[in-house]
Parts: structure tokens; C-alpha cells; sequence
């Protein structure tokens, strides 16, 4: 694996990580805003800024732009959350300088009012089709309810009202102070010739203008509130609790994704032998989503109404006793294989790299190796998630739960 | 370096693949035991489903906690699934760890504790699963349409019915272990770093000593295309819908995957740009090939607030009809390469790899090459496409509706 960067006159970072051993190459922008940029009266628009952006350029039609991407077998796609809004694709090496080339005349969209009315009726789809997964559903309530007024408790996708009243112009608005090429940052990985590509998006970008596009990273622990929300359509219990961790910055994120899976990986965790092991929750999993200048664990259980009460009583249990039952050198062991390999199986795939090269330049400006990556995951000893659990006790957290109960 | 696909049959007929993947430190297995849904004796429906966790509550004299332990301290990243026919249970980790992960799958496969008190946390698993299944009406969707058209047993719903698993026993699914579990008919393919010699001794060591046994022939039923409503208070109507198709032995079997590419392959394809791009009907929409060894389908999923389901449902039903109309050149290169980079992306993935090696053996009774699928892709004309969708026309649809409103469908 070679690195290499180059930033460009107007601010734009490409960064690409070539292994000519590769099959594929992938290539994406990673933009650095999300529902956090926005404000309450254009709630939802970065997510569907994101579909407008394949409606095509003055010179190119939607449907233009979804034949060009099929013309080159690009597999791709795009996500929004929080905080980025990432596009990116997945190709043979030899069809990359025409994905590159597309990806960079994209980010610069006509925005046609006839293709944002029309998308408009697929976001609410959108909208709708989500609160028919009450396993999402309810993490996106209990973000709302954790962060309070933090702009981290905005939806992603913007309320049905928000998306109805949203105008195209207010879309420009916010795309122009955006998408500034010093806000965005093109990554490419797997089998390719950086300085050639590297040249093209030179060619295509570098007349961009930057501007200031700043965002408010104050941290906030959480409102600790507990709401549950009933729903006689729904047969099972959805649970879902959040609480204060590090950041993606802090040097203690390789700790923090640890803890959680020591606590709730999906088999062999506490909450598996407690909960799942013994069948009274269906699903019981945690994860550390470390952000920009704050971060959350979240748990999430699925668990029939009359286990519900029960589940919930020994999630406390664990979340409690972390302090006196303290976590094995066994149990970090383990939960550092399953990181290590999940690490190789990951970074062996373009598409899988691409996506922690992009990420690790947005939120850290740097560049971080693989072997960096094992390196941290193996250096976090038992002292670091005693001091982890001392600092943001897991059993200060927010719940939101939806059910029949 | 060219692919070499090694294939190893032990004496009492259990298959062993190999499929090396270049510049890779990872490798992948799949275990497909015969013993899915299909399989299944009657009002045993969600059997596998129990039993699928059940073994790996504690085999080879080690508990259930020692199991999991030595598996987690081998990285292993593991899944499981229910198939029509098969239990597979899949994993991926660090090669140096491959040989010590089968040792402890052969335990699992070949001497489960089974215990019964266990037994009774893996049915309430199963029926926890089942019950969240109603809060998950999209796969719920596609289960039931699986279910509806396929001919019984063949469709049998892999997440069980809730009646059968209540009356299950520990004595009566012990008893479709040992009658289904065996290895004759069990296939073992490995993907990535790992070397095939050291591999089957491993697996003449492990496997070698269990005797075949007799394996199970079932006969379906006559296949009935309907439309099945399921009444849901929720925020959409979703659809899904099946048509006929050829199996994956068949020698119309690349120009089947074209045709669903052409209607469903990128996002210039014809479902994605008539209903989601032109009218704005929904958000998910999508077809794809469904294969079982005895019979094929192409399968349909769209999700939309009820007032807008019955145009939805039209519009695609009018884009299968037209398909047979025409392709151009365009839509058929587009589909070509879509398909092959597809193949191409897949191929970097050992999990995937060694998934596909798997299904193609229990399929056809022989692993393709990347070649083979290549230039089959590639021999595939819009002449042979419109024959194709002219002898297997998409005239007769299963379908399944769940959601606060009903539809009016063609049957």
C-alpha cells in the first residue's frame, strides 16, 4: 500500500492509497456536513441534497447520469449522516478515470426544480419506509431525545413537514456554503495511478471557490431523559439506550469500540450470556459511534413485552457492576481478535478501505496506515477501559423505547 | 495467476472446494449442511431455525461458554442461515486461524451437546425471532412471497411458523438432527490463503469416520400463483411479486440474469427509472434472481404509502410484461457490464467467494470459473434474451401485499 496526497490550490484534499494488487479501485467525495449544519427550517436537506446531486449537471439529465455510472459498471451509491455525506463507487481499474470524472462533475449540481419536486415524494417514501423499521425508528427518537438541542439530536432525513416545506432555493443555499472544495475531500483507493488522476480532478475541481464553511463541535453528555413511545402495531419491545463516549479525535476511540464489544458484541459479551444466551432478549448489542467532537455508546434490545422489564432490569445489572466485576484480560483478548480480523477481512476489499481513508481524513486531517490502525487496537489495555468506564459510565444513558408495552 | 479451484470428495461423499484468492490474509468458509426448511418433517416448520443456535450451545465435551470463548479468541466473524435445503453456517478470519476454526466447526456439526435445557433457549429465540419478523414487514414481505411461490415444501418459510415451534421438543428436533445432519451430503467450501493439501487431511481426520446416511427425497406440491393480502397498520403498502424463471442448470440461465439486469440491474434500468426516477412512486424499489435447485424466480420488492400502491403495483407489472417487447444493444451492454463487475468486486471478498463456491457445487456439481461466468455473460445476445423471455414469458404472478390497504391484481 502506498499513500498519497496532494491538496489543491482552492482547499481540496485528495488523498488515495494505492495497492496495485488489486482487482478494483474505489473512489468517492467525502463532504463534511450532515444534519448537524443544518437549522431547524431546512431540516433533512443534506439527505436530500444527496439524491439531488445524481439528478445530473446543466449538461447532464438524471437519467443521463444513472446510464454513464451502468455504461461503466460502477457499483454506487451514497449516505448521509450526522455529520458527512459520502459518495462513492466502486469499479475495474480501467473504468475509474470515467467514475472520477462523473463524481467531480456531480458535485457541482444543476438542481432543477422539476427533479427536486419529483424526489421530494421519494424522500417522504423514505421517510415512510423507515417508520416501518421500528429498529431504526427507535435509535433516531433516542438521538433526538439524547442530544436535546445539541445539533447532533437532528434527523437525518428531516420530519415529513420539514421535507414539505423545504423550497429548492433554501437547497442552493446551503449546497453553496457546503460543498466548498475546503469542506470536501476526494479519496481513492485499490488499483490506480494517483498523480494521473490526480490530474484530472485537478482539471475538474480546481476552479472551485472556497469558502467558510464552519460547524459547532461543543460536546454535550446527553439529557439522560427516558421516554418510551407505545405502538399497538408493533409485536416486540425495540430498546434503545445512548450515553456519553470520547470522540473520533480522541485517542481513546480504539478504547471506547473495544469496551462495547467486550459489553454487547452480537455473541460472547456480557449482554450476550445475560441476555440472548438465556432467550430472554432476542437482541442485545452495543457499539461506539465515536463523531466529531463528541461520540455515544448506543445499545440496542429487541425483546418480547412480558422480557422487556426484565432485559432492561440486567442491562442496568451490567452497566452497574462494571466497576467491581472489571473487565478480564480474557475478555479484551478476545474482543481484540474479532477487531484485528474484522480489520484485515475490511482493508482487503478497495470499497472497504476507501471508506477509512476518507474518514480518517476528514476527522483527523491525516493519514492513518493499517498497521496504525492494529497498532492502536493492540496497545489499549485494561487500565484504559477502567478509566473509560470511570469517566463516561455507561449507566448514565438516555432510553427511548417503542412497543406495544 | 490463474484460478485453480480444487475439489476433494471423502469417502462417505462429503465435498470439500477450494478456492484461492490472490494477495489475500484472510480466509472464509461455508458449511452447507442438509437440513433447511424444506427438509422439514410436517408441523416442524422453524426446526432449523432452533436448531441452527442450538448447536453451538456447547459440542465436543465443551460447554457452551468454552465454545464460544475458543471461537471468539480465533477472530472468527461467523453467520448462519436457513435455506430451503441447507443450514449454512458461514465465517471469515485470519488464515493462520482457518484450521483450528474447522476443528471446532466439525465438533459443532458432528458431536452438538444438544442438551435440553438449552434446547429450551433456542426455541424461545426462535419465536422471539418470529414475532419480531411481524415488526419487520419488508422481509416479511419477501419470506412470504418465497413461501406462496414456491411449491410446498420447497418455499417453507425459513424463520418457521409459530404453532409448530411451540410444539417442538428437544427429543424431536435431536431426532431431525441425526436424521438430516449428514455429511454425504454436506458440502465444505473454503476461500483465500490456505493450503488444500493440509485442508482435506484436516477434513479426512475430522469428517472421515461419520457414515453416510440415507438421504431424504421430497416431492412438492403443484405450484399455485395467487395474491395473498396481509392486513398491517404501518406506514406503507409493501409489495412483492414473483414470476417464473429457469434454474441455474439451465442453458437459458445467463440470459434470465440479463433480462432481470435490463429490468433491474443499475439505476438506468427500467423498474428504477419508470417508477422511482419518471413518477416518484417509492423509495426502495428492485428485482432479482431467486434460485432454488428445483425451481427458479424473479422477484420483485417495492415499499409505498398506500394511496400510491396500485399504480406502483401496475407500473411494474406493465415493465415485466414490456420486457419481452425489445431490448436495445444499449440495455444489454449495460447489463453486461454490470453483471461482470459485479463478478469482478465479488471476487476480492472471501466470504463471497467462498458462499458462491458453495452454492454453485450444490447447484450444478461443479464450481465456475470466473472465465466461464465471464464469457457466458458475454456470449449472451438481445436474440437470445427475447427468446428467452418468449418461451418463459412473465405472464403469471405470485404476489404478496402487506399494509393498511388492499390492491386489485391481475390473477
Amino acid at each position: 500500500m502506498e499513500l498519497k496526497h496532494k491538496k489543491l490550490a482552492n482547499g481540496l484534499n485528495i488523498i488515495g492509497e494505492v495497492n496495485k494488487d488489486a482487482q478494483s479501485a474505489a473512489a468517492g467525495f467525502f463532504v463534511k456536513t450532515g444534519s448537524r449544519d443544518e437549522t431547524d427550517d431546512i431540516n433533512g436537506v443534506s439527505h436530500f441534497l444527496e439524491h439531488m446531486i445524481f439528478k445530473g449537471t446543466d449538461k447532464l439529465s438524471a437519467h443521463d447520469v444513472n446510464r454513464i455510472f451502468d455504461d461503466i459498471g460502477a457499483q454506487y451509491n451514497a449516505c448521509t449522516t450526522e455529520e458527512n455525506t459520502i459518495y462513492y463507487a466502486a469499479t475495474l481499474p480501467e473504468q475509474l478515470a470515467g467514475t472520477v470524472k462523473l463524481w467531480c462533475q456531480l458535485m457541482r449540481p444543476a438542481l432543477r426544480d422539476d427533479d427536486f419536486n419529483m424526489e421530494k415524494n421519494v424522500i417522504l417514501e423514505e421517510i415512510a419506509m423507515y417508520k416501518d423499521l421500528p429498529e431504526f425508528d427507535v435509535r433516531e427518537s433516542c438521538r433526538t431525545l439524547h442530544f436535546g438541542s445539541h445539533p447532533c439530536g437532528k434527523s437525518v432525513l428531516g420530519s415529513v413537514e420539514s421535507i414539505k416545506a423545504l423550497k429548492s432555493k433554501q437547497m442552493r443555499e446551503y449546497f453553496e456554503s457546503r460543498y466548498a472544495p475546503n469542506n470536501m475531500t476526494a479519496a481513492i483507493a485499490g488499483n490506480f495511478d494517483f498523480e494521473k488522476i490526480c490530474d484530472y480532478i485537478e482539471s475538474l475541481c480546481g476552479n472551485w471557490t472556497p469558502k467558510q464553511a464552519e460547524r459547532k463541535t461543543e460536546y454535550f453528555a446527553g439529557t439522560g431523559k427516558k421516554e418510551s413511545q407505545k405502538k399497538n402495531n408493533l409485536n416486540i419491545q425495540h430498546i434503545c439506550l445512548m450515553s456519553p463516549t470520547v470522540s473520533y479525535q480522541d485517542d481513546r476511540a480504539y478504547a471506547a469500540m473495544l469496551l462495547a464489544k467486550i459489553i454487547g458484541d452480537e455473541v460472547g459479551s456480557r449482554f450476550f450470556w445475560e441476555l440472548v444466551d438465556t432467550a430472554i432478549a432476542e437482541t442485545a448489542s452495543m457499539h461506539c459511534e465515536a463523531m466529531d467532537g463528541v461520540g455515544a455508546f448506543y445499545t440496542y434490545v429487541r425483546a418480547d413485552a412480558k422480557n422487556s422489564s426484565k432485559a432492561m432490569q440486567i442491562v442496568e445489572n451490567i452497566f452497574k457492576s462494571l466497576n467491581k466485576d472489571k473487565i478480564t484480560a480474557a475478555e479484551l483478548q478476545k474482543a481484540k481478535n474479532k477487531v484485528l480480523s474484522g480489520v484485515t477481512i475490511k482493508n482487503e476489499i478497495p470499497m472497504g478501505r476507501l471508506v477509512e481513508l476518507g474518514l480518517n481524513w476528514v476527522y483527523l486531517g491525516k493519514y492513518r496506515p493499517i498497521e496504525d490502525e492494529i497498532q492502536r487496537v493492540k496497545r489499549v489495555t485494561l487500565e484504559d477501559l477502567q478509566n473509560l468506564i470511570v469517566q463516561y459510565p455507561p449507566i448514565n444513558f438516555t432510553q427511548f423505547s417503542i412497543g406495544p408495552e | 495467476m490463474p484460478e485453480k479451484t480444487d475439489i476433494y470428495k471423502l469417502a462417505n461423499g462429503m465435498t470439500i472446494i477450494g478456492v484461492p484468492v490472490a494477495g489475500v490474509q484472510s480466509a472464509a468458509f461455508e458449511f452447507l449442511l442438509p437440513g433447511g426448511a424444506s427438509l422439514m418433517p410436517d408441523g416442524c416448520c422453524g426446526a432449523p431455525a432452533v436448531i441452527e443456535d442450538w448447536i453451538f450451545r456447547g459440542a465436543g465435551g465443551k460447554s457452551s461458554r468454552e465454545l464460544t470463548d475458543l471461537l471468539d479468541g480465533l477472530g472468527l466473524h461467523r453467520g448462519s442461515a436457513v435455506e430451503s435445503k441447507h443450514i449454512a453456517l458461514a465465517a471469515a478470519l485470519e488464515a493462520e486461524n482457518l484450521l483450528k476454526a474447522i476443528e471446532l466447526y466439525a465438533d459443532i456439526i458432528l458431536k452438538p451437546a444438544l442438551e435440553p435445557q438449552q434446547f429450551e433457549y433456542s426455541k424461545q429465540l426462535a419465536l422471539q425471532g418470529l414475532l419480531s419478523l411481524d415488526d419487520d414487514p419488508r422481509h416479511k414481505t419477501m419470506l412470504l412471497l418465497r413461501e406462496h411461490f414456491y411449491p410446498d415444501p420447497l418455499g417453507r418459510n425459513t424463520a418457521g411458523k409459530q404453532e409448530d415451534l411451540q410444539n417442538l421438543t428437544a427429543q424431536k428436533a435431536k431426532q431431525i438432527f441425526d436424521e438430516n445432519f449428514s455429511l454425504s451430503q454436506t458440502i465444505l467450501a473454503v476461500a483465500g490463503k490456505y493450503d488444500f493439501k493440509t485442508l482435506c487431511s484436516a477434513g479426512e481426520k475430522l469428517f472421515a469416520a461419520e457414515k453416510p446416511k440415507k438421504t431424504k427425497d421430497i416431492t412438492a406440491k403443484k405450484q399455485s400463483l395467487a395474491h395473498h393480502h396481509y392486513p398491517h397498520e404501518g406506514a406503507q403498502v409493501h409489495i412483492g411479486l414473483m414470476t417464473g424463471s429457469v434454474t441455474a442448470q439451465s442453458k437459458d440461465y445467463y440470459n434470465a440474469r440479463l433480462a432481470v439486469a435490463v429490468l433491474s440491474g443499475g439505476m438506468s434500468s427500467r423498474l428504477f427509472t419508470e417508477v422511482r426516477e419518471k413518477r416518484g412512486l417509492c423509495y426502495a424499489i428492485g428485482a432479482s434472481f431467486h434460485s432454488l435447485k428445483e425451481m427458479a424466480g424473479i422477484g420483485c420488492y417495492a415499499g409505498c404509502a398506500p394511496e400510491k400502491a396500485q399504480e406502483t403495483y401496475d407500473v411494474i407489472i406493465q415493465q415485466f410484461k414490456s420486457l419481452a417487447d425489445g431490448v436495445s444493444e444499449q440495455e444489454l451492454a449495460r447489463a453486461k457490464i454490470g453483471l461482470q463487475s459485479a463478478l469482478v468486486m465479488q471476487s476480492e471478498s472471501t466470504s463471497a467467494r467462498s458462499g458462491a463456491a458453495a452454492s454453485d457445487y450444490y447447484m450444478l456439481g461443479k464450481v465456475r470459473s470466473l472465465d466461464e461466468i465471464k464469457q457466458n455473460i458475454e456470449k449472451t445476445t438481445v436474440k437470445s434474451v427475447l427468446e428467452y423471455l418468449k418461451n418463459n414469458p412473465f405472464d403469471k404472478f405470485c404476489s404478496v401485499t402487506i399494509g393498511p390497504t388492499e390492491i386489485k391484481t391481475i390473477q
